[in-house]
């Protein structure tokens, strides 16, 4: 089978490197277009202020943008058409709601990923990537 | 211990920074943690206020209070105003009657007590809705906007009724008010007069300027025996026009708050709130709960429709407006710290005010999430760029 459009989820751990050199090998065999999305996940919920919002998705945003500076470093010599998004959001529906919207035929993802202590008990990102994807899922390990 | 100022600052510094901590570690904001801290420093620590951090707690509630009116985007409040207002409106009513006649006439609580609990539970959570429609992207839609613009009304009219409800009607009153209304129609050419001629310097004037003017309405607010939070939410609201040119101001604020100020009132929040007490009101806790929600619905809800809100955006925003924090504890503390509700009471209201920043937001995520109509692709991913609208710093 090949694919058109490869979406890669970063999120800076181990994990998600793994999945971005997959996803990548994958891009060149079929000639496919890679987006790599990294989500900040970690906005505080209920929160007193909208500042606290706020200071703490400009924190989450400098570290994406640092982490997908250093993707692009490694793809890029490679030829592989390459997109990038940081979206504010939980990780398993924001990546299956962009897969969909962006008309993504795979979903690559890092077997282990940063994960909030709530995850742990509404199982892993990529259980829940798996239920609500529309298209094919490929978990790396 | 006891006349050991700098042990008890250090204590509570350590349950501050606990709170940061657990914050960060599980991505739940840091207020409610602090809220939560105090709960386990009041009910097994025995941990108590004193006089000084009394002081820290209200200055605390009352920039806070300021930073809130100080967010609101102006020109969404202008463009929205109609509907925002008449949603804000019915969403601070609806609660506000229906929690007071249920506390007065079910709970059998004193009257100014009923108040309290209506004032308490008419609140809308700005940071909660914001945070919530950051994630969904619907902050930058003009549904987002009309919502977060409705939601400062509610909170207009909590302080609002919490300003003159209890205040004495007399010559301090007249005096606050008169003093109000002059310092509010000068104070956003003031503020940037300041800023323009020694704004940005080490000494910091402009924090110093509007440190004044809150200390100074505060006082005449306390002498009519009305309520500090009244004139800092106006103070905001004035100059949240000054603030959206001045990041570097609005940061600054943010930090002193959040360093060393809102701890104090948050964790103190918390100290208050007797376990056994919520055990004990555990049903009349969940029926506040339901009938804040229930209020908002009746209330909200048909008013999106007529502004033609689709029916899953409806019910969606009826349950964001259902949230409430900041504004909910400060009114519970102004009753407890004021003999107008006893411990039970406010523990009731406080708990009920937790309640609805957690539940109605995760039935609104779970069930009612907007679909935004955002384009499927055939290319449509911004080359190289990011989606997300936090400016580059």
């Amino acid at each position: 089978m090949m694919f058109r459009r490869i979406l890669v989820g970063l999120d800076g751990s181990e994990g998600g490197r793994h999945a971005l050199e997959m996803a990548a090998d994958l891009a060149t065999l079929c000639k496919a277009e890679l987006l790599v999305v990294s989500i900040e996940e970690k906005l505080p919920a209920y929160a007193a202020t909208v500042g606290e919002v706020e200071d703490e998705e400009r924190h989450e945003h400098r570290y994406f943008r640092q982490i997908q500076h250093e993707a692009r470093r490694l793809i890029e010599p490679r030829g592989i058409p390459l997109h990038m998004e940081v979206v504010p959001g939980h990780p398993a529906l924001a990546l299956a709601r962009l897969a969909s919207e962006r008309d993504c035929d795979l979903i690559v993802l890092g077997h282990t990923g940063h994960s909030r202590l709530h995850h742990l008990f509404l199982g892993s990102t990529a259980d829940r990537v798996v239920e609500r994807a529309h298209c094919a899922v490929l978990v790396v390990r | 211990m006891e006349s050991n100022v700098w042990l008890i600052a250090a204590a509570w510094m350590a349950l501050a920074l606990l709170a940061s901590l657990i914050s960060i570690r599980v991505g739940i904001s840091v207020a409610l943690i602090e809220i939560l801290i105090g709960v386990v420093a009041g009910n097994f620590l025995g941990v108590h206020s004193t006089p000084w951090i009394d002081f820290l707690a209200t200055f605390g509630s009352g920039l806070l209070t300021f930073l809130a009116g100080a967010e609101i985007d102006p020109e969404s409040l202008r463009r929205h105003l109609k509907p925002a207002a008449a949603i804000g409106t019915v969403s601070f009513l609806g609660p506000f009657l229906g929690a007071a006649a249920f506390a007065r006439w079910v709970g059998g609580w004193e009257p100014h007590a009923a108040w309290i609990a209506g004032i308490s539970l008419s609140t809308t959570s700005v940071a909660v809705v914001y945070a919530v429609m950051l994630e969904t992207g619907l902050n930058r839609t003009e549904l987002g906007k009309l919502i977060l613009a409705a939601c400062f009304i509610t909170d207009f009219g909590t302080v609002l009724a919490l300003g003159i409800l209890f205040a004495n009607f007399n010559a301090w009153l007249l005096l606050f008010v008169a003093v109000t209304a002059a310092v509010l129609w000068q104070l956003p050419r003031l503020t940037r007069l300041v800023i323009a001629r020694v704004g940005h310097r080490v000494s910091e004037p402009e924090v110093k300027f509007i440190f004044l003017v809150l200390f100074l309405l505060g006082g005449l607010a306390k002498l009519a025996r009305s309520e500090a939070v009244l004139p800092a939410y106006l103070v905001g609201l004035v100059i949240a026009g000054v603030f959206v040119r001045d990041r570097v101001l609005m940061e600054r604020m943010r930090t002193i708050a959040f360093t060393m100020l809102t701890p104090f009132y948050f964790l103190k929040a918390g100290l208050y709130v007797s376990l056994p007490a919520v055990g004990t009101g555990a049903l009349l806790i969940v029926a506040f709960l339901l009938l804040k929600m229930g209020t908002k619905i009746v209330g909200v809800w048909p008013l999106t429709h007529l502004f033609r809100f689709g029916r899953r955006d409806g019910l969606y925003t009826t349950l964001l407006m259902s949230t409430g924090l900041t504004f909910g504890t400060i009114s519970a503390l102004f009753g407890l710290s004021n003999h107008i509700i006893d411990q039970g009471q406010y523990t009731i209201l406080v708990t009920v005010v937790i309640g609805s920043a957690v539940i109605p937001t995760l039935i609104a995520q779970h069930y009612f999430e907007p679909r935004l109509p955002q384009p499927v692709a055939k290319m449509a991913v911004p080359e190289a760029g990011v989606s997300s609208p936090v400016p580059e710093s």
